[in-house]
């Protein structure tokens, strides 16, 4: 999974001049930066760099200012696309889970694949509890999400994301709102996935997750991409001052 | 004559008075709640609506009917409405129609803003994460409305128009300076002819207060058990 095989792979987002302004503030700045199938990227940067704002551009939860947003060769902002069916093949994890607080868990998995037509309920439940055995909460099938601890609510939103069978899983700090003891359990579940060959675009501060997991790292800062490197020498030789100055506070 | 003997004189004499006024303010008040829910929901998607013009004239309506007295809505529908040529129908089996339309039509134009408010906040209360999660998913906005926005919101909307009810309970009075004959207004007549001022308020004070506490209560009782029910 290093980069150096990258080149041979199907480009399957790519992102060109993508700007994003709220009102007169700049977040996003001329991003330009492609991704390719079975890559794990991981996006690093301080705090209101704009790494939330870059991930919503890609499923287009943000409306880019100007530029263009390609998947699998078509352009998503445009106007004529119906971006829900886009938005299937893209999965998301959110820092607060945001599981269906009025739906038990299997509900919360089988609910959008069955009102979308992608299954039937009951390949939709097979699946969801094969998904379920997989990340070892089979036994919570009915439970409702306030029953839940945050690490186990993480994973059925991993596995709710990957009911819609995504080509790209996009995590925005899947485990900054975890107590620690519950981080490993929701890294472990990504590192299976990444394994598994799903491309993956992971905002995270978990320094190791992107060193150890992710082929490359991307260090986003004030709305630019300041380096974009295969993981270990992003992280051996930085080179931008503002990335050495960040990796010394959070290392 | 001591103060509760008057009072128990008054309601063995006069009950049917009374009872004949909770009637009438209960059949105003319920149909003024059912209507102003009605239109009040139409409201909430109006003034949350994404066309500027209509979302606009929504918040006006709101703001109106929530800054003026219900006093003076009433007294332009039943004595105004009439002088620009616009009446409410009488109906020969229901004595005194027209004027009970007008006091119901004020009571739920008046209910429609403050219920509208309450869609509204209800909905808003809903973590926004809900409906981004359903968006991300592929859902529409429509589809994430009914699957995940609203039956969460269904939870902070109906204790809240349970309040409303009670409110309306309450408010209806007024309706009596119009001369429906609501429990007030039959307050007032008992009062005319007995001259026991103070005992005929006492006797339309508990009654006001049993009506809303007991729906208070039964309001209470449902929330209760709409918490137990799971929720984050
Ligand atoms: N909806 C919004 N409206 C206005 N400003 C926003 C909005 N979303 C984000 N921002 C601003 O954009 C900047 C980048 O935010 P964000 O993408 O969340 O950064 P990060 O995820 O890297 O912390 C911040 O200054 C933030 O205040
Ligand atoms: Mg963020």
């Amino acid at each position: 999974m290093d980069a150096g095989h990258n080149e041979e792979r199907r480009t399957i987002i790519q992102v060109k001049h993508l700007t994003k302004r709220f009102e007169k503030l700049t977040v996003l700045d001329d991003i330009s930066i492609d991704f390719r199938e079975h890559e794990v990227v991981s996006v690093i940067g301080p705090s209101g760099g704009g790494k939330s704002t870059f991930l919503r551009c890609l499923n287009l939860m943000e409306q880019p200012t100007s530029g263009q947003i390609l998947v699998d060769g078509v352009n998503i902002c445009d106007k004529h696309i119906d971006i829900n069916r886009h938005r299937e093949k893209m999965g998301m994890v959110f820092q607060q889970f945001n599981l269906f607080n009025n739906m038990n868990v299997i509900k919360n998995l089988t609910a959008a694949p069955v009102k979308l037509k992608k299954m039937s309920k009951e390949e939709a439940e097979d699946k969801a509890i094969t998904l379920l055995r997989r990340v070892g909460l089979e036994e919570k099938v009915h439970s409702y999400p306030s029953e839940l601890s945050g690490g186990q609510k993480q994973r059925i939103a991993i596995v709710r994301a990957l009911m819609m069978n995504p080509e790209v899983m996009l995590f925005d700090e899947p485990t900054s709102a975890l107590d620690p003891e519950m981080i490993g359990e929701v890294l472990d579940v990504m590192k299976e996935l990444a394994h598994e060959g799903m491309t993956m675009i992971v905002v995270t501060h978990e320094m190791r997750f992107a060193r150890e997991v992710s082929s490359r790292t991307l260090f986003l800062s004030d709305g630019h991409v300041e380096e974009d490197k295969p993981s270990h020498e992003l992280f051996d030789h930085p080179e931008s001052p503002r990335l050495v100055s960040f990796l010394q506070k959070v290392l | 004559m001591p103060f509760f003997k008057t009072v128990e004189k008054l309601i063995v004499n006069y009950g049917n008075f009374f009872t004949e006024g909770v009637r009438n303010t209960l059949i105003i008040s319920a149909s003024a709640v059912l209507i102003g829910t009605v239109l009040g929901a139409l409201m909430a998607l109006a003034r949350m609506s994404q066309i500027h013009p209509l979302r606009w004239l929504a918040t006006a309506y709101i703001e109106f009917f929530r800054g003026t007295p219900l006093m003076v809505q009433l007294m332009f529908i039943f004595y105004g409405l009439p002088m620009i040529g616009v009446t409410f129908p009488e109906v020969s089996f229901i004595p005194d129609f027209s004027r009970f339309m007008a006091g119901i039509v004020a009571m739920s134009l008046n209910s429609c803003a403050y219920v509208a408010e309450v869609i509204r906040s209800g909905i808003q209360a809903v973590d926004s994460g809900q409906m981004e999660a359903a968006r991300c998913l592929g859902l529409s906005k429509k589809q994430g409305m009914t699957m995940v926005v609203l039956p969460q919101a269904i939870r902070n909307i109906l204790p809240a128009l349970g309040n409303e009810f009670v409110t309306v309970i309450k408010e209806s009075s007024v309706v009596s300076v119009i001369g429906i004959a609501d429990l007030m207004y039959r307050t007032n007549g008992v009062k005319a002819k007995t001259y026991n001022t103070l005992e005929c308020l006492f006797v339309a004070a508990i009654i006001y207060f049993i009506m809303t506490f007991i729906f208070s209560k039964l309001v209470a009782y449902t929330e209760r058990r709409m918490a137990h029910g799971r929720r984050a």
